[in-house]
């Protein structure tokens, strides 16, 4: 912003200019975008109370032609049962550190490659960004027999010699759960876009104070992504919690098995237990739902920011 | 008399298998011994995992003390994706549960040991199960498969609001059946359906449209399983008469009801006749249990009245290194004793013709109806490439129940997509 522009817009935006129909308009407009997003977020928040109330009744009762919206009888005895019927504490804590090993690999290896892309001039950046976006053309369930394949090959891990020969390799293992999904390639291109939009002149001033490269990008331009920080964090936390297919394929030990696995419990071919299945979603919901609520401002920034560039 | 099948079995695969093994698993006392791992899709809920390791499990051990079993659990609906991915990276389990239709693809692939090598012949099996029960484990004349239960599609009625409204009797004829699902059908004043006639959309659309061409005295493939079949007369016929139900009488609305409603509407009297997995008596069970007295199930009158079947068979690996750990793990799930719990655990039917008169049986009627009835009953699969095949079928079945092409059209695109699918094979 220019400084000559800048007292015209502080006139145009004084209160003191405003006259009565102006606020009227704006009172009314107001009013509309109000109801309008009210009417948005009842909508949105739908399908949880919806899940919350179906968790809390019988079968007899979902089992009505006409099903009531509230539960005449509460059966909060299905949370006890429904987390009897799996070792979900295991389940939450195996989640719990697959997504914040996800998270943390994510933020300082994704964030270091977003900073090269968006800040380093090498030969050939332009080629390996477009390899990026390429990547994100590839839809996950082609990926998953060759991933796969690299996890059990993987040389000199669980019985494997050098050529990755004899043995499971990562199958199995944590390693197999945290590093094939540690990196993305949707992070990376995030990271790059919010460090593209960031002005050159703190580069400059940097360098002529004599910082190095990983101090700049260290010191200089990663605290001011906070936002961004926050809503690829959140994403990829998100992403990692929600994981299904993935942790199914390379485990077959309960004691490595994940949140959204154990859920499955709950849904047979031939039926489903929905009050117990809707209580467990309930409960795993509800790190996200924390997380988001101690993140929403930096996350909502995030995604304003990420729209500039 | 099947005790003693699976005993013989035991005894066959046993003898046969160490003479082929060179794994050194037997520990050379006349016992079994090794580590085997199993890939279960049947006894992945809460009950079944339960039922799994603190009983069978136990008895197990019991049997064969130095076997120790790993299990892997998996849904149906990921078990595909786990097994091509297990195959492909060459760690296959010892022990593999899968679908009927499946076994073709894994057979022809040499991933599954070829039972009858080891014994265990069609006339054995056939003699403590149903003919086409066995054949659904059958490849290429040889037996790589043993059933240990199976489920039916087959028509439901809720008789008292049949005899609300004047009939006392399940259909008897397609024009019967056409006719009653009209009279049944209930809408309010504005329009909106209240009651549907006959329920097609809570079971896979595919398998209804199975039961209808079964029942029609269609096939899906040709006797040498060389070319689709399911476009014949009796095909078109079963599609036409699926897409007039919903189209021309209107007995239910198009989403209606789905595969993942929350509960059948047979169950609550949304809907007054359906096409129903065995299941429903189950699911009605614990839901409304007064609601059994009403609800009876029958055969789609066609031509040739038939049911669908699915199921579940147990399979051995062809690479495992404790073959008769293997073997002796395959022939306790598919023995008497837990096949049944198994089958009860899910409420389904079990394979083996002398659990007819287990209490189970003798307390679900739509078991005990399946059971009674799979002389006449039909599974899908056939060629190898029936898993590839089979998943272009719901959007042919439903583009025809939308009105959005003919019956025949959508039938003809299907079966040259599906010849392509086998001759590229």
């Amino acid at each position: 912003m220019s400084a000559a522009t800048a007292p015209a817009q502080t006139e145009k935006t004084t209160p003191v200019v405003m006259t009565k129909p102006r606020s009227k308009t704006r009172l009314t407009t107001s009013l509309t975008l109000n109801v309008v997003l009210i009417l948005g977020s009842v909508l949105m928040v739908m399908p949880f109370v919806w899940m919350i109330v179906t968790s809390l009744k019988s079968p007899a009762e979902l089992a009505l032609a006409d099903p009531t919206f509230f539960p005449s009888t509460w059966e909060w005895s299905n949370y006890p049962e429904a987390m009897k019927a799996a070792p979900f504490l295991l389940y939450f804590k195996n989640s719990f550190l697959i997504a914040i090993g996800h998270t943390a690999i994510t933020l300082a290896l994704g964030s270091m490659a977003g900073y090269s892309l968006a800040r380093l001039p090498f030969r050939g950046r332009e080629v390996i960004f477009m390899g990026f976006l390429a990547m994100l053309m590839i839809p996950t369930y082609t990926k998953i027999v060759p991933q796969f394949l690299l996890v059990k090959f993987m040389p000199l891990f669980g019985g494997n010699d050098i050529f990755g020969q004899g043995g499971s390799g990562w199958l199995n293992t944590w390693w197999a759960l945290i590093i094939p999904g540690g990196l993305t390639a949707s992070s990376v291109f995030l990271f790059r876009q919010f460090y593209t939009s960031l002005p050159k002149e703190l580069e400059e001033a940097a360098r002529l104070d004599g910082l190095n490269e990983f101090r700049i990008y260290l010191q200089i331009y990663t605290p001011l992504m906070k936002p961004a920080l926050a809503t690829v964090g959140l994403l990829t936390f998100q992403e990692s919690w929600n994981n299904f297919l993935w942790p199914l394929l390379v485990t077959t030990s309960d004691s490595l098995r994940v949140i959204q696995v154990g859920l499955a419990v709950f849904r047979q071919l031939e039926s489903t237990s929905w009050s117990f299945l809707m209580a467990g979603t309930t409960l795993a919901t509800v790190p996200m739902v924390i997380l988001f609520l101690f993140c929403q401002r930096y996350f909502v920034q995030g995604f304003a920011n990420a729209g500039i560039k | 008399m099947a005790l003693a099948t699976a005993t013989a079995l035991a005894a066959t695969l046993a003898a046969c298998a160490s003479s082929d093994s060179d794994s050194g698993s037997s520990s050379g006392d006349g016992t079994v011994s090794g580590e085997v791992s199993l890939l279960t899709p049947i006894f992945e809920g809460s009950t079944g995992k339960e039922l799994l390791e603190g009983t069978l499990l136990p008895e197990f051990y019991e049997m064969y003390p130095d076997v120790k079993v790993n299990i892997d659990y998996s849904s149906y609906s990921k078990l595909n994706t786990k097994l091509t991915t297990s195959v492909a990276s060459g760690l296959v389990p010892d022990v593999m549960l899968m679908g009927v239709g499946w076994i073709e693809n894994f057979a022809k692939n040499g991933v599954l040991a070829d039972l009858s090598s080891l014994g265990l012949t069609e006339e054995e099996l056939s003699a403590t199960h149903s003919s086409m029960v066995v054949n659904a484990g059958i490849y290429d004349n040889k037996v790589y498969a043993v059933p240990i239960m199976l489920d039916a599609r087959f028509g439901v009625a809720r008789m008292d609001l049949l005899e609300e409204a004047g009939y006392d009797h399940t259909p008897t004829s397609i024009e019967e059946l056409r006719e009653m699902a009209k009279a049944l059908t209930v809408r309010d004043a504005s329009g909106t359906m209240t009651r549907a006639g006959f329920d097609l959309q809570s079971n896979d659309s595919r398998q209804v449209f199975e039961t209808f061409l079964f029942s029609g005295g269609g096939d899906l493939f040709n006797e040498d399983i060389t070319a689709p079949a399911f476009n014949s007369e009796a095909g078109v016929e079963a599609l036409q008469l699926m897409s007039d139900l919903v189209l021309v009488d209107k007995v239910e609305d198009v989403g209606y009801s789905s595969t993942d409603a929350t509960v059948n509407p047979l169950i609550n009297g949304r809907a007054a006749m359906g096409l129903a997995h065995n299941n429903l008596w189950t699911q009605t069970l614990e839901a409304d249990p007064e609601m059994l007295d009403n609800l009876e199930p029958f055969l789609i009158p066609g031509d040739d009245p038939s049911m669908f079947f699915g199921g579940t068979l147990a399979t051995m690996s062809s690479k495992s290194k404790n073959p008769e750990a293997a073997q002796a793990l395959l022939e306790f799930l598919t023995s008497a004793g837990p096949a049944l719990a198994a089958n009860e655990q899910r409420g389904n039917i079990p394979a083996l013709d002398e659990l007819l008169t287990s209490d189970y049986v003798t307390n679900n009627r739509f078991v005990q109806f399946a059971m009674e009835n799979l002389d006449v009953a039909k599974h899908e699969g056939g060629p190898a490439e029936w898993l590839e095949i089979r998943g272009n079928f719901t959007p042919a079945i439903e583009s025809a129940l939308l009105g959005q092409t003919d019956a025949k059209s959508a039938l003809d695109d299907l079966a040259a997509t599906s010849l392509a699918t086998m001759d590229s094979n």
